[in-house]
């Protein structure tokens, strides 16, 4: 199993900062995709060292899971 | 590490939800939800009060579920915050009251629609984040104000 990790961070004039771990490769993507679209737009992204580590799992489980209901 | 982002939020909601933030940065700024808010509302404004608008540029309040001229009255001593949904169905608020400057009634409308973001976002953020069964590690308000929320989830 892979434990995924996301700190937010949501200061007092509203903007969030969002730190993902423990998610590799495009998983990475799929949750910052999800933020974004669940926040607002995107002012800055940087990917760490981890994102270019080879994904334990598929990342369209975590797509699936992470699909907002209609 | 994975990534790090920086997202700037974009307020859309209907009335109530809207509403629902307004009372979350009202309590958390000591300010009072006006009981008479018709009275309030329809008050003359006098010679010596000072008025001041402020919208929030990136927001949207759907007028579904929404009665027009509708508008939450907050007071906090001499001065009052009016929140509604303006012309171009933006959020804005309006602060006034008898002694105090433009400059103060500026800085206390936008306080407001800060604390008003941080709370909106805060409620949509932790909503999702329980509908997804994410599992909250730890909660803090931090000493400048911000709000940090730690979660986790197993995947297989």
């Amino acid at each position: 199993m892979a434990q995924h990790e996301v700190e937010i961070t949501i200061s007092k004039t509203g903007e969030v900062k969002v730190h993902i771990k423990g998610a590799k490769g495009k998983n990475c993507l799929v949750y910052s995709k999800w933020l974004s679209e669940l926040v607002g737009k995107v002012k800055d992204q940087q990917l760490t060292s981890e994102y270019y580590e080879p994904e334990i799992k598929a990342r369209i489980d975590v797509e699936q899971d992470l699909r907002t209901e209609e | 590490m994975g990534a790090v982002l920086i997202l700037t939020p974009i307020i859309i909601g209907s009335w109530p939800v809207i509403t629902a933030a307004v009372a979350g940065a009202a309590s958390a700024m000591g300010l009072m939800v006006s009981e008479s808010v018709k009275e309030a509302a329809k008050e003359s404004q006098s010679d010596t009060e000072q008025s001041v608008e402020v919208e929030l540029a990136d927001s949207e309040v759907l007028a579904e579920s929404m009665a027009t001229d509708q508008q939450i009255v907050l007071t906090k001593g001499t001065i009052q915050l009016c929140v509604k949904r303006d012309e171009r169905g933006r959020c804005s608020v309006c602060a006034k009251g008898t002694g105090h400057s433009e400059a103060e009634l500026k800085q206390i409308a936008e306080e407001f629609t800060q604390k008003l973001t941080q709370c909106f976002v805060y409620d949509k953020v932790v909503r999702e984040l329980k509908n997804k069964e994410f599992q909250v590690v730890n909660e803090e308000v931090m000493e400048d104000e911000s709000i940090r929320i730690h979660v986790r989830r197993w995947m297989d």
